[in-house]
């Protein structure tokens, strides 16, 4: 048994390691490919500048709006039965298996000037205010796409946690006298957090990444919608050096963020 | 040897081409039975087309003409926008004939002795402001689009994108950068007028008439309009140079340019 435990099974790591360089390759001849006598030069532009800032300020508030939603959603999706349940889930996980860009479509059809929840809403609007609403082409709609692809990494990684946790924990809480909030505040939310940072981070990387419902739906306005990844994609055919310096800044920061927390938070557990 | 012969082939095929849809141009239906009977050892194999966006309709219908033409060739048509096509070629991607909206994407290929031999022009085309059906924000010049709103423009990689700077450029107009959203290629800037917010955008001529209600169009006076000139050519990298050979021959013969004519498209 510690013979076994000492000595790791080499097929398994053997198919572990081809798995990395699956990952890794790509990455190095990415880092191959980079200009770095440019390198500097082609990301201090002013719209390389505004693309990293809109990025950070888009995908932090994407994740700040899935935890907002998506904690009660995966609270009730684990914890209420109720009739319809799993076609609930089914339409939260929805986004994962649609191609973004008709994600894009699909937000146009709802949340475009004549789409299906904003035309009423602005006709009544226009009658009792001088409001109007608009989210195509602004930053709140880019927020909006983001936060339509990363929600569902949020509340399938929470939900998880809820449904297998020790329920035991909470109710003893409650037979001590703690209210139902206390008892999520205390005892819930501690027992889950490793989850919730996970599921946080995952949303996150999803929104830093996202480019077909962004670019479909919010547009691509320089300094409003226009984010890293599609600086990226436009920079592609005219400038490739810059397209892949600024590819690298994305990876490298979301690899600190991911490699920070790991070892804060995931791995304490 | 081999290759110079199948290139003639193509050649005398493509003046089978010309010679019948010249006789009979008023007869569309026997003009198509006519060349599959002079073509009679059909072109067989399988190429990929790679052609920009704004030939989406017209090549996707010469393609299949062309294959009920010749059964045994398969075509595969990678549409986008030219940059990013050429890209793509440059670095290898698999492709034998390449149709792009502007002859400066055509001239790095060249430059980098990619090409089989001198492209050709087989089509132009011009643009036109495109807005929501009905016109509500009352667009009648260029001017006009510098305070509308969101105008849907193709990024300056895109050659609509360029052709769209050219004439704002000589119009004097400059619609601030906040206001203009950059589509990739010529078909997300429309739809970004169909289906989005866009309150305007400027497209080829063929796009608008694509769209058809749609869009309203308000033309671009000549005298500030760009033609855009459309280049085919077939690449060295091919490995079946006859069926592409055949292919681009059939496009500049009077089958092509009677689809291309249809869609709205100039003649060179």
């Amino acid at each position: 048994m510690t013979t076994a435990r000492r000595r790791p099974p080499i097929a398994v790591v053997a198919v572990a390691a081809v798995a990395v360089a699956f990952f890794a390759l790509p990455l190095i001849g990415l880092l191959q490919r980079a200009s770095w006598s440019t390198f500097g030069h082609d990301l201090n532009t002013s719209q390389s500048r505004e693309a990293l800032r809109l990025s950070l300020v888009c995908s932090l508030s994407a994740t700040a709006l899935s935890i907002l939603f998506g904690m009660p959603l995966a609270w009730v999706l684990a914890r209420i039965a109720f009739p319809g349940r799993a076609l609930v889930r089914g339409l939260v996980l929805l986004p994962l298996v649609l191609p973004p860009v008709v994600g894009g479509v699909a937000l146009l059809s709802a949340f475009s000037n004549n789409g299906l929840l904003i035309k009423p809403l602005n006709q009544f609007l226009a009658q009792h205010t001088d409001w109007h609403i608009q989210l195509t082409f602004t930053t709140a709609g880019a927020v909006l796409a983001e936060t339509f692809v990363a929600l569902p990494f949020f509340v399938i990684t929470v939900e998880a946690a809820l449904r297998t946790m020790d329920r035991r924990y909470e109710d003893v809480a409650a037979t001590l006298g703690a209210d139902r909030w206390t008892v999520f505040r205390r005892v819930t939310l501690p027992a889950i957090l490793p989850s919730v940072i996970a599921g946080s981070v995952l949303a996150w990387a999803r929104a830093l990444g996202e480019f077909g419902a962004t670019i479909t739906f919010a547009g691509n306005i320089i300094g409003r919608t226009q984010t890293l990844p599609l600086a990226v994609y436009l920079a592609l055919e005219g400038n490739p050096d810059v397209a892949i310096a600024l590819s690298l800044v994305l990876l490298g920061v979301s690899l600190i963020v991911i490699v920070s927390l790991r070892d804060r938070w995931l791995e304490r557990s | 040897m081999r290759r110079s012969l199948t290139v003639t082939l193509a050649v005398i095929l493509s003046l089978g081409f010309v010679a019948s849809g010249c006789s009979s141009s008023k007869q569309a239906d026997t003009a198509t039975t006519g060349t599959t009977v002079s073509s009679a050892a059909p072109v067989t194999g399988t190429i990929t087309v790679s052609a920009a966006a704004s030939l989406t309709g017209a090549f996707g219908t010469i393609k299949d003409d062309f294959v009920k033409a010749n059964p045994g060739a398969t075509v595969t048509i990678n549409f986008g926008s030219s940059g990013t096509l050429e890209t793509q070629i440059e670095s290898g991607a698999p492709a034998d004939v390449a149709a792009f909206a502007d002859e400066a994407t055509m001239k790095k290929l060249s430059d980098k002795q990619l090409l089989a031999a001198p492209a050709q022009i087989f089509a132009t085309n011009q643009l036109v402001i495109v807005t929501k059906p009905g016109n509500p924000k009352g667009i009648k010049t260029l001017a006009d689009l510098a305070t509308a709103g969101t105008i849907s423009l193709c990024a300056d990689t895109a050659p609509c994108g360029k052709y769209a700077s050219q004439i704002l450029q000589g119009a004097g107009v400059t619609i601030p950068t906040s206001s203009v959203t950059q589509g990739q290629d010529v078909k997300t800037t429309l739809a970004a007028v169909t289906d989005g917010d866009a309150v305007a955008g400027i497209v080829y001529v063929t796009d608008a008439q694509a769209a058809g209600a749609k869009v309203d169009t308000v033309e671009i006076p000549t005298a500030q309009n760009a033609v855009a000139k459309y280049p085919i050519a077939v690449l060295k990298a091919t490995t079946s140079s006859a069926l592409a050979d055949a292919f681009m021959a059939y496009v500049l013969g009077p089958e092509g340019q009677a689809v291309l004519k249809a869609a709205g498209f100039q003649a060179p």
